[in-house]
């Protein structure tokens, strides 16, 4: 084997593009109209949708019952997916503020697309916190506000810590999102004729004009956001791993969560990301904007975080065993053994067994390989979310009260469409704003940096 | 009066002496009344800048404003205030009035509980001797049926609205002409408990000669009553001292569950299960085959077909004569038992049954056997003769015997009037409040036969089987509309009074009748029953009574007491050995046998529309909405079937396809089938629900009409899924097997294990601790005490509870999805083998935790904690997150997926005569609602106010919860946690009290007594 120099810096880009290049190519899909294919992923992403109206339309008119929710188990798909689609936005915000504060440079190619995602996929997330609720009408007593009852919020209760994590969450990843598209909306309109556009794109460069202060300034807000931004990414999963970990359900009451939480979120949002991209890189001509190294690191980080998950699973027996408690003993075994044992064998193939392909370079390299394993990992982590939630409350601590919880086909329509939701707001992103961050990437070509080091 | 100047006439009233004379200046102030200044110079327009225009404009617009304020865009309905209130009815205060139920034949005294006029809660009356303030769960639910929309409305001829009169003036001559043309008029009934209705009927014979009464109740006590008639000479048939029996041996008889007056026998048998005080426990042999309320509560449970009963019970006489007898048998009669060799003793069960023998020798005249009221006539003969020899008739309560009013008619009879009735020698059929087309098997052929006869009356509440193969149907009163009486125990005659108005164009029953046997249509007066229930009660009891008070005086107390009680000694009769020595010998046969027994919940099909008993789970396969084909494991292992599975069920040509329940502790060879599903002709709620098992019933039975022997049974195909409250884990599946024994959920220990060391439970137990400062409850503390000694799993609680908190009905759907709503279960948990089952019942409800896991995760504070303990549910500060159902380690607190009262069968709950059921004090919660026992917080409400108003300090024992006072044993115990003297609080410091998981630190403050189990050996069973 030949020696390899690790200390030397890979470039970000392949090839050497020109500036220019980079703006043009970047900007295209905004600037030219859609087409065909576009409008086909549009009615696929809005017939879903379609599937959410109805299947909300439905829950509204006659309530919580048309889903399969039942006694013991209160919680199902409604949790199940709120979990999910938080964890899917938690990759844009550590790619974003954690891999900038890390100067991964790698990121900057798709740490745009990443953020766009987290904004989107907590958007799905917030959803449901609503839509579970018996009486969606009255979602407003959630939230602190002077009542004429003097009756405030529960302060005690983890699902109003949701409500704060999750919504400052989605606040600071869009004001992140928002500062970083300021410099490439000024390019925008500097690249448009249109006076429409011009007129949109000069309010939203709020006056940019490429200054050498601006930038200043703007680097500046970018390291400071960055800072808020970098706890929120651990806090928000951890929150979230609360509504569990508070509890006394076994199965739920594990102080492992919250670590284990952020592991399994990072790591259905990288997959979820690489997924993505790898059909955005595709069809957008960005193969050597978004090349196969950044991918490859990206299959790492999901290689880093699956075998996290996998520990997590792994300790959550060992301590359910350790602990001496029956309950919890049970609990565990349940779950492997018991008649959710099929979505546990899924969620440890998926999560598990599967991630561990990256091991081989090759198959971190390749790209269909790469997107399938992501895709399981996907399936997988929503699997994880629903062995969580749903076989420690189908059978909790009197037997008597045990019962099977199946799903309805409006449970089914909600889950689609909330993919549905996600993908639209997707296809409308990617049309409507740069999925690469021009200014950062025009940073990353080689000899955009000073070298002023002695060779 | 303008001309009063130019009159000069003397006034006759005046002020003075210028008004007299008609001064004109005084004329002048009389014309203005208001003195100079204020009228003439009073301008509204000076005063304000508003015009007068403008001013009403104002007041309009702003009591328009006024008014849209204060309207609610919702559509409440009219209420319509009383112009004079009447007398007794304070609104927001309920009334009581005392009453007789007529649920099934035992006629128990009931409390009516109404509410500005409307019934809206059942309760025992204490002052009956018999039930003594308890009833069960039929009779509280009957309250339904009362604002049941189905009932019938009006007359009904063919299907059509007729109105009364019409009728009376039909039926009036074609009863006549049966007179001319000698034909019979066949008055059928179903069990008649009221001795006035019997003198009604008795009077419809006087006035038309060719009537015959017939009477058939399905499930009866006639092979009891029978046998006692062959041995003793008389139908009536004494009551069991079962509070002073130290050894029960009940065969196949379920009288703590459904047979008998089985609230009165829990009570007494929980007398002897009192851990408070003395431990002096009876125990309990139960030998059945199919498994029963009473065979759960067995301390000895041997598995024995139906089929075996005879046999056993000679096999015991056998054993037992060899150490004496109490009665001497003659040479026939002891030839005739010592043919039973000890062939039991041998058997599996042999150690069970050797226990039983020396118990049974022990306890000689302080033991009881008991045979159950579906077994043969033979069976009841021979333990006749078994108490005798053991000289147990000690127990027989002769001062308390039931009474026979009217009997069954034999098999004979009803054959015979189906011939007639075929033969055309029929001409008029009163079904009179029975249904016996459903309850009548098939091969009488009576539906048919029904159809030759030319008028076919039926006096029915509700459209059902019989009424729709007739033409005249005409609707009857609710009980709770009607007067009457009971006399079904001797010494207690109790009095049923109307408690609502007819809601319906109903007639009382026997006032039909009356009207008939008047001759003449327009005597009808709505009294008429009345009077004439006064007239007999005078005549009859004020007589055998001779009270000091006048009759109307009497009359009132009677009423207002609901009992009269007199002293009716039934003369103790010798034992006549000939009926023993005479009674057919009953071979046992090894195949398997099919065994009828009744609903626990819906009677004989009289309860099919009763939304709340169709939903009670039965109490030991917990499924609702269904029957089944109840089978041993062993059997369904044979089949290869499982629950869910079909099989058909074949008797002597006769099959009923049904699903099949593997129930543990059933013998090998009996299918246990429960009848009374199956209607056909009822209400939307009762339609179609359940398997027909009176199919398979025979007139020709060989011993008793309830079991037949030579059965096949085969698996078909198909499933049909039975709606269980409780998911059904294989006895050995070792996985999740007495998981409630790990989790020390179920608690038990021996009676001998008790007397040794009476802390056993409590030894080794770590003190939990806080680690924070816990709120001190200096005031009250609400808690309860469920002692699970006494518990019979009868489900009372339960009915009370759905009946006091407005619990609504989901349905066998929601049912099936795990939705049911009632706030009080009880859990049944198997231990043991499948062939042997342990079976551990535990009433479930809301634990009220100090540290109640519930409160903290609510994000809005809907549920929180009350400064005397109660964990409270605010419905209208819930939003339905479930989180605290969730977090709820006992799963008691129950969600509105929908709104159950507009989703359950298409909104038949959603009208305004049902909604008349709720109680008032309760809100109805809407969808998407959390819900959970409150302890009833209304009664302590109620009893706080009470307290106040009286200026008396709130005692514990001044509230008692809608279970509590339903519970027939008093296993239910509720009061004042901080008051030391109290019930609860000795029973929360009990040796055997414990709280159900414990070690989660949650502070439930409902304790549970453990049972203790009396066996012969100390060792711990769980």
């Amino acid at each position: 084997m030949s020696t390899v120099d690790y200390t030397r810096e890979l470039s970000v880009l392949e090839a050497k593009p020109a500036l220019r290049e980079l703006d043009d190519l970047i900007s295209k899909p905004i600037e030219t109209k859609p087409n065909k294919k576009f409008y086909i992923a549009l009615s696929i992403t809005l017939s879903m949708l379609s599937l959410l109206v109805i299947g909300l339309g439905l829950t509204f008119y006659f309530g919580i019952g048309m889903w399969g929710n039942n006694n013991p188990v209160g919680w199902a798909f409604d949790i199940v997916n709120f979990v999910f689609w938080v964890g899917i936005g938690h990759a844009g915000t550590l790619i974003s503020a954690i891999l900038f504060l890390f100067r991964q440079k790698w990121r900057t190619g798709i740490a745009r697309f990443a953020e766009g995602m987290t904004i989107f996929a907590v958007m799905t997330a917030g959803l449901f916190p609503l839509i579970h609720l018996g009486r969606p009408w009255l979602a407003g007593y959630l939230f602190p506000y002077p009542s004429q009852n003097s009756i405030w919020v529960n302060f005690t209760s983890p699902l109003l810590w949701d409500v704060f994590a999750v919504s400052t969450y989605f606040t600071v990843s869009l004001i992140f999102w928002y500062v970083g598209l300021v410099p490439d909306f000024a390019t925008l309109r500097e690249k448009t004729n249109h006076k429409f556009k011009k007129i949109i794109y000069s309010v939203f460069s709020l006056g940019w004009r490429f200054s050498n202060r601006h930038w200043q300034n703007y680097e500046m807000v970018y390291l400071i956001l960055a800072g808020f931004a970098t706890p929120l990414v651990l806090s928000v999963h951890t929150i979230v791993s609360f509504d569990f970990a508070v509890s006394i359900i076994p199965g739920w009451h594990t102080t492992i969560f919250p670590p284990y939480f952020v592991a399994g979120a990072v790591f259905s949002g990288f997959a979820m990301v690489q997924n993505v991209l790898i059909i955005v890189r595709k069809i957008f001509n960005y193969e050597h904007i978004i090349t196969l190294d950044t991918l490859e690191k990206m299959n790492k980080v999901i290689l880093l975080t699956g075998s996290m998950v996998g520990y997590g699973y792994a300790m959550e027996f060992f301590i359910a065993w350790y602990s001496g408690v029956e309950a919890e003993q049970f609990t565990f075994l349940n779950r492997a053994l018991g008649p959710y044992a099929w979505a546990f064998w899924i969620m440890i193939s998926c999560n598990v067994l599967l991630p561990q392909l990256f091991w081989i370079k090759k198959n971190r390299r390749t790209i269909p390989v790469m997107f399938a394993i992501a895709v399981f990992i996907n399936v997988g982590m929503w699997f994880e979310r629903f062995v969580i939630i749903v076989t420690s409350l189908s059978r909790d601590f009197l037997p008597s009260s045990w019962a099977y919880y199946k799903p309805t086909l409006v449970d089914g329509m909600i889950l689609i469409g909330s993919f549905g939701f996600f993908f639209t707001w997707i296809l409308l992103f990617v049309k409507a704003l740069p999925v690469v961050s021009m200014a950062e990437v025009k940073a990353v070509v080689d000899g955009a940096q000073p070298s002023h080091k002695e060779l | 009066m303008s001309d009063s100047l130019n009159s000069s006439d003397k006034k006759e009233l005046w002020k003075s002496l210028q008004d007299y004379n008609n001064d004109p200046e005084s004329l002048k102030f009389k014309h203005n009344e208001f003195l100079e200044e204020v009228t003439e110079k009073f301008d509204p327009e000076k005063i304000s800048g508003i015009s007068r225009r403008k001013f009403l404009a104002l007041l309009s617009a702003s009591a328009a404003l006024t008014a849209t304020a204060c309207t609610n865009y919702r559509n409440k309905g009219e209420i319509i205030p009383y112009n004079n209130r009447p007398e007794e009815v304070f609104p927001g205060t309920a009334n009581y009035y005392a009453s007789t139920c007529n649920g099934c034949g035992q006629a128990c005294g009931i409390l009516i509980k109404t509410r500005e006029g409307r019934p809206i809660k059942i309760d025992g009356n204490p002052d009956h001797p018999i039930n003594q303030g308890k009833i069960c769960a039929k009779g509280q639910a009957g309250i339904l049926n009362l604002y049941d929309p189905e009932r019938l409305h009006n007359p009904l001829y063919n299907s059509k609205i007729v109105s009364w009169k019409k009728i009376d003036d039909e039926i009036i001559p074609s009863l006549n002409e049966t007179l001319t043309n000698g034909n019979e008029i066949a008055v059928v009934t179903g069990l008649i408990t009221s001795p006035t209705t019997k003198k009604v009927l008795d009077d419809f014979v006087v006035k038309y000669p060719n009537t015959k009464i017939y009477s058939h109740t399905l499930l009866n006590d006639e092979q009891r009553r029978n046998a006692w008639y062959e041995c003793y000479g008389t139908y009536d048939y004494p009551a069991v001292k079962f509070d002073e029996a130290n050894i029960i041996l009940a065969l196949d008889a379920d009288f703590l569950g459904n047979e008998g007056n089985y609230i009165e026998n829990m009570r007494k048998y929980a007398a002897k299960r009192e851990v408070v005080g003395k431990t002096d426990f009876n125990r309990l042999y139960v030998a059945e085959g199919r498994m029963s309320t009473t065979g759960m509560m067995a301390d000895y449970r041997i598995s024995l077909s139906p089929t075996k009963q005879y046999q056993f019970v000679m096999t015991l006489i056998n054993e037992l004569i060899k150490n004496g007898s109490a009665f001497s048998l003659d040479a026939s009669a002891r030839s005739k038992v010592e043919k039973f060799q000890s062939s039991f003793l041998n058997s599996s069960e042999k150690e069970k049954i050797s226990h039983l023998i020396n118990d049974l020798n022990a306890n000689r005249g302080k033991a009881i056997i008991y045979a159950g009221d579906t077994l043969p006539k033979e069976v009841h003969i021979s333990v006749n003769l078994l108490n005798e020899v053991l000289g147990n008739i000690e127990l027989y309560d002769y001062s308390s015997a039931s009474k026979s009013l009217v009997k069954q008619s034999t098999q004979q009879e009803v054959s015979k009037l189906v011939d007639s009735m075929k033969n055309g020698k029929v001409g008029v059929v009163v079904q009179f409040d029975c249904n016996p087309v459903f309850s009548l098997p098939e091969d009488y052929g009576y539906l048919s036969a029904l159809k030759k006869v030319k008028t076919v009356i039926s006096l029915t509440e509700a459209e059902n089987e019989s009424s729709a193969a007739g033409n005249y149907t005409l609707p009857i009163n609710h009980p709770f509309e009607s007067w009457g009486d009971a006399n079904v125990r001797s010494g207690v005659y109790s009095l049923q009074q109307p408690v609502i108005s007819p809601i319906f164009n109903t007639r009382q029953k026997e006032s039909i009748l009356l009207t008939w046997i008047s001759g003449d249509s327009n005597s009808y007066q709505e009294n008429f029953y009345h009077q004439y229930l006064m007239n007999n009660f005078n005549a009859t009891i004020y007589t055998k009574k001779n009270p000091l008070a006048d009759t109307k005086t009497f009359w009132y107390s009677a009423l207002n007491d609901g009992v009269v009680l007199f002293n009716e000694l039934s003369q103790r009769a010798k034992f006549n050995l000939n009926a023993f020595s005479a009674s057919k010998e009953i071979s046992s046969v090894t195949d398997y046998t099919v065994h009828l027994t009744e609903s626990y919940f819906i009677g004989d099909g009289k309860f099919s529309n009763n939304g709340w008993l169709q939903e009670t789970p039965h109490p030991v396969s917990k499924v609702t909405w269904d029957n089944y084909a109840s089978i041993s494991p062993k059997l369904a292992k044979q089949l290869s079937v499982e629950m869910n599975d079909v099989v058909e069920v074949k008797v002597n040509g006769k099959s009923l396809t049904l699903p099949v329940l593997v129930q543990p502790g059933v013998d090998h060879n009996t299918i246990n089938i429960e009848f009374g599903y199956g209607r056909t002709v009822v209400g939307n709620v009762g339609k179609d629900i359940g398997f027909n098992a009176i199919t398979l019933m025979s007139k020709n039975y060989s011993s008793s009409p309830f079991i037949y022997e030579n059965v096949s049974i085969k698996k078909v195909n198909g499933t049909h899924k039975l709606a269980s409250t409780q998911e059904h884990h294989s006895l050995d599946d070792t996985f999740v097997k007495d998981i409630h024994r790990t989790r020390k959920i179920i608690q038990e220990g021996t009676v001998e294990k008790y007397k040794k060391e009476s802390n056993f439970l409590h030894e080794g137990k770590e003190k939990l601790f806080s680690i924070t400062n816990e709120h001190q409850y200096t005031g009250h503390k609400w808690a309860m005490a469920i002692d699970l000694n006494k518990c019979t799993s009868c489900g009372g609680c339960v009915t009370a509870c759905n009946v006091e908190n407005n619990v609504p009905v989901v349905g066998k759907d929601q049912v099936l999805n795990g939705r049911e709503m009632q706030w009080m279960r009880i859990d049944r948990y198997y231990s043991g083998t499948p062939d042997e089952p342990i079976i551990s019942n535990q009433p479930m409800l809301c634990q009220h935790c100090d540290n109640a896991p519930c409160e903290n995760v609510c994000p809005v504070n809907a549920t929180n904690h009350s400064p005397d303990g109660l964990n409270q549910m605010v419905y209208n500060r819930c939003v339905g997150t479930r989180y605290c159902s969730n977090n709820c380690p006992y799963k008691v607190r129950r969600f509105n997926f929908f709104n159950f009262r507009d989703h359950f069968a298409d909104a038949y709950y959603e009208n305004d005569l049902t909604s008349l059921v709720h109680n008032p004090e309760v809100t109805v919660r809407s969808r998407g609602v959390m819900e959970k026992c409150t302890f009833c917080v209304q009664r302590i409400m109620e009893a706080r106010s009470n307290a106040i108003r009286d200026g008396k300090e709130l005692k514990g024992t001044d509230v008692v919860t809608a279970c509590q006072q339903a519970c027939p044993t008093t296993a239910i115990t509720f009061g004042d946690a901080n008051d030391p003297d109290s019930l609860v609080s000795k029973l929360r410091e009990h040796d055997l009290s414990y709280h159900v998981l414990e070690e989660l630190n949650v502070k439930p403050n409902v304790t549970y007594i453990a049972k203790l189990r009396n066996t012969h050996h100390s060792q711990e069973i769980l």
